[in-house]
């Protein structure tokens, strides 16, 4: 004697519909006990009218589950700031989950124990170090090590709520609201600090070239090393792509740079870092190639081809671009801020061309110079938090830059 | 400097022509629309009225012929101006303009002639059932209909749900996905899909809340053939990309004319309520104020329809789920600011509601809009 299989449900995937065989559908002609592979072809399901092949099988979800998952999400947007449509008196709006925007959060409420602050990051908003994305490279750090706090729980020590995996979309200035892919967030004051993002040349497609610039891909290009020694190209020999070069030599792989000067750190020429950089690499794995052009990039069988203009062809493993930085303008264009190669900002204040809108790290620039290193953002962040919370005024100044190359066998110091 | 000795567009129309079609299409809005509109909320599918609104040029602005350039901004002013009045046939409008965009994009000389000429005069009445392709695109769900290569074309079979602007005699662009043996790229075919051809049958959907005059059924196919004379385009992908972002755009004037419906009613009360209504959230000047910013931006993005940079279609699907919420926001402030009168089941405040409600859900609804958004905003790396 066979055993009746128990009865099934099924979901239409067009309007999620469950037909329960147990059930049938009475109005449909279907009596209690059909099964699916029973139901005429010409049934039309009662709600969008799809046949039975747009039915697949279901099982209920655990809603314990579900109210757990959500309840997670929920941690990190607990304090919800004002709502759409008013003035939200007093919340700041910070966009950037980096170093730059954690420090902001970090003055603010060092000022301010009350002050209502939302943190708005395209990523998990995790506190890391990013100059050390290199160093951990060299030394095959698995990524949460890198992590010093998530975003998580530096949200729930600052007291702030966190907008995590959040793109910010708008700025409109006229209602003080940042349009964001979670809702719309109004704002008394917006503290841009989103940095800048790496820029390809035209031939390179996002789609062949890592860019370590986030942890996230750090931990992506560390997944696709998978601890083997590979043979990797890295394209443009300034400081970022020369600090990889050199830690991923460190690491175990072999390296082609690839420059359209004739030396790597051309901007210090005059220091003649090129040739002490290359002196210090002489007892790693690294080559090389100055002038040239790129022409073309394509994945061959696997593999990288890349042709330079002069007619070289370079294959590698993976390919990996250093070839500057830009700062995204979209939210800076949408709040019709002064732009100057980045987000235009006053010397002293921060303050962009827009009433109530500051910015600080990666995507100002004074006078029209960037200055994307580690050192002034605090600075800068103390100098937003001051005017915000009505403290000592503390002007902000520029100061020259100090850049320290961290080659392991032999560091540079350059101005 | 006198306008005149401004540069003209070579096919521009004559300056007054845009103020005499929105004329036109103002005295059918607030005529004989007005006086079916709670018909049509019903269920009374407004064919006559579609026609005369075809006739006078309100669903083909966005389209170039001889007489006239193309005009986005005011294919959208004049949906406005009905959604205004009545949301499910500034939607019906929205249908149609798409239709005729795909009609005349094809290239196919069987779907630009006399079809799209009929189209254009609404001798012609179609819509779109794009909904379930947009979604699969974007990743949100599978493709309902499968299509297989036969002599001389496809045959294609599956159901869609909720397809609108159709009847007998009527029309929609469709996609289906081709099944092939290997697994390589996806294939997609589109095609020109007519409700009395063979293999193909309307079925009635269930009510839904409101906008039930919009001719929605779903459509069954079964072995449908598909040759040369229907086909939109094959593949479908490039077609889409230099396309998706009009289609988007267009549906601004829904949500701009249900916005602008709402504000209205608040005014209506204003002169008696005012004394109360002055404590109530979103009152009609800032609704306003930030309805014409929204227009503004629309008009701007409307001016190039076929920019295929990422930035800008993310501006406007940015517009298009503002416009959404915004809906929302007027439509459910005309109603508190109406209290009781706007509670009648025959109140327009109450119908506006559920039009609001269906431009924040008619596909892509604002939770698909984000998605893409955040789709799209994240950076692309080796796979």
């Amino acid at each position: 004697m066979t055993v009746p299989l128990p009865f099934q449900q099924y979901i239409c995937e067009a309007c999620g519909y469950v037909y329960d065989e147990a059930l049938g559908d009475a109005d449909g002609g279907l009596p209690p006990g059909t099964r699916l592979a029973d139901i005429p072809d010409d049934w039309a399901c009662p709600l969008c009218g799809v046949s039975k092949h747009d039915f697949v099988p279901y099982v209920a979800p655990c809603l314990d589950q579900l109210r757990q998952q959500a309840g997670r999400v929920a941690l990190v947007r607990s304090r919800k700031v004002g709502r759409a449509g008013q003035g939200a008196e007093g919340s700041v709006v910070i966009v950037g989950g980096g170093s730059a925007g954690w420090q902001m959060a970090e003055a603010l409420r060092a000022s301010d124990a009350e002050l209502p602050i939302t943190l708005v990051s395209a990523c998990a908003g995790d506190r890391y170090d990013k100059p050390l994305l290199s160093v951990a490279l060299a030394r095959g750090l698995p990524p949460g090590q890198l992590v010093k706090e998530s975003g998580a729980q530096a949200a729930s020590r600052l007291r702030l709520n966190l907008m995590a995996h959040t793109h910010a979309v708008r700025v409109c200035p006229a209602t003080r609201q940042l349009r964001t892919t979670r809702g719309v967030v109004p704002y008394s004051h917006l503290v841009l600090a989103h940095g800048a993002e790496p820029v390809l040349p035209d031939m390179l497609a996002a789609s062949l070239c890592w860019r370590i610039n986030h942890l996230a891909v750090y931990q992506k290009l560390r997944a696709a090393l998978d601890g083997a020694s590979h043979e990797l190209l890295i394209v443009g020999a300034g400081l970022i792509g020369s600090e990889l070069a050199n830690d991923l030599a460190l690491g175990g792989h072999r390296v082609t740079l690839l420059d359209t000067q004739a030396e790597p750190l051309a901007r210090w020429q005059s220091e003649q870092a090129g040739q002490k950089v290359l002196q210090a690499w002489q007892g790693l794995p690294i080559r090389f190639v100055g002038d040239v052009q790129l022409a073309a990039a394509e994945r061959v069988q696997g593999r990288i081809r890349v042709s330079t203009r002069c007619g070289q062809v370079f294959e590698a493993d993976q390919l990996i671009a250093a070839t500057g930085l830009h700062t995204p303008s979209r939210l800076a264009r949408t709040a019709g801020l002064s732009w100057d190669q980045g987000i235009a900002v006053e010397a002293q204040t921060l303050r962009t061309s827009q009433a109530g809108i500051y910015a600080l790290g990666d995507c100002i620039t004074v006078e029209g110079q960037a200055s994307r290193y580690i050192e002034p953002i605090a600075r800068q962040a103390k100098t937003i938090a001051a005017q915000i919370c009505g403290g000592e005024p503390q002007p902000y100044q520029v100061r020259p830059m100090v850049v320290r190359v961290k080659t392991t066998s032999m560091p540079l110091t350059l101005h | 400097m006198n306008p005149a000795d401004m540069p003209q567009h070579p096919a521009s129309p004559s300056a007054e022509a845009p103020t005499a079609l929105m004329a036109a299409i103002e005295a059918i809005a607030q005529g004989p629309l007005k006086q079916q509109v709670e018909a049509i909320d019903r269920g009374l599918y407004p064919q006559l009225i579609m026609r005369d609104l075809a006739r006078v040029g309100a669903m083909s602005a966005h389209l170039d012929t001889d007489t006239q350039g193309a005009d986005y901004g005011l294919a959208i002013r004049a949906m406005a101006e009905v959604s205004r009045v009545c949301g499910a046939t500034g939607f019906m409008m929205w249908c149609q303009a798409v239709c005729g965009l795909y009609l005349q994009q094809s290239g196919n000389p069987a779907l630009t002639g006399s079809l799209l000429q009929a189209h254009i005069e609404g001798r012609g009445l179609g819509g779109t059932a794009l909904s379930n392709p947009m979604k699969s695109y974007a990743q949100i769900e599978g493709m309902l209909l499968r299509a297989r290569a036969v002599e001389g074309g496809y045959r294609v079979s599956g159901t869609l749900p909720w397809v609108s602007n159709l009847g007998p005699g009527q029309y929609c662009g469709a996609i289906a996905s081709v099944n092939s043996g290997a697994a390589g790229e996806p294939h997609e075919i589109m095609f020109l899909l007519h409700c009395d051809a063979p293999g193909v049958e309307l079925r009635e959907c269930p009510s839904f809340s409101g906008m039930e005059g919009t001719g929605t059924y779903a459509l069954r196919l079964t072995e449908h053939f598909v040759g040369a004379d229907q086909l939109i385009a094959d593949p479908t992908r490039p077609f889409i990309a230099s396309i998706r972002a009009a289609f988007v755009m267009l549906q601004c004037g829904m949500a701009v004319g249900v916005t602008q419906g709402a504000i209205d009613s608040i005014w209506a009360v204003e002169g008696q309520l005012g004394h109360v209504n002055q404590f109530l959230d979103d009152r009609p000047d800032a609704l306003q104020a930030e309805l014409d910013e929204l227009t503004a931006r629309v008009m701007q993005l409307a001016e190039t329809p076929f920019d295929t940079s990422q930035e800008f279609f993310i501006d406007v699907l940015d517009a298009r789920a503002h416009g959404a919420e915004l809906c929302l926001r007027a439509a459910q402030s005309a109603l508190m600011h109406q209290g009781a009168r706007g509670y009648l089941l025959s109140s327009e405040v109450q119908r506006r509601v559920r039009e609001s409600h269906f431009v924040a859900i008619v596909t892509p609804a604002i939770k698909h809009l984000r998605k893409e958004i955040a789709r799209l905003s994240a950076e692309e790396m080796p796979a």
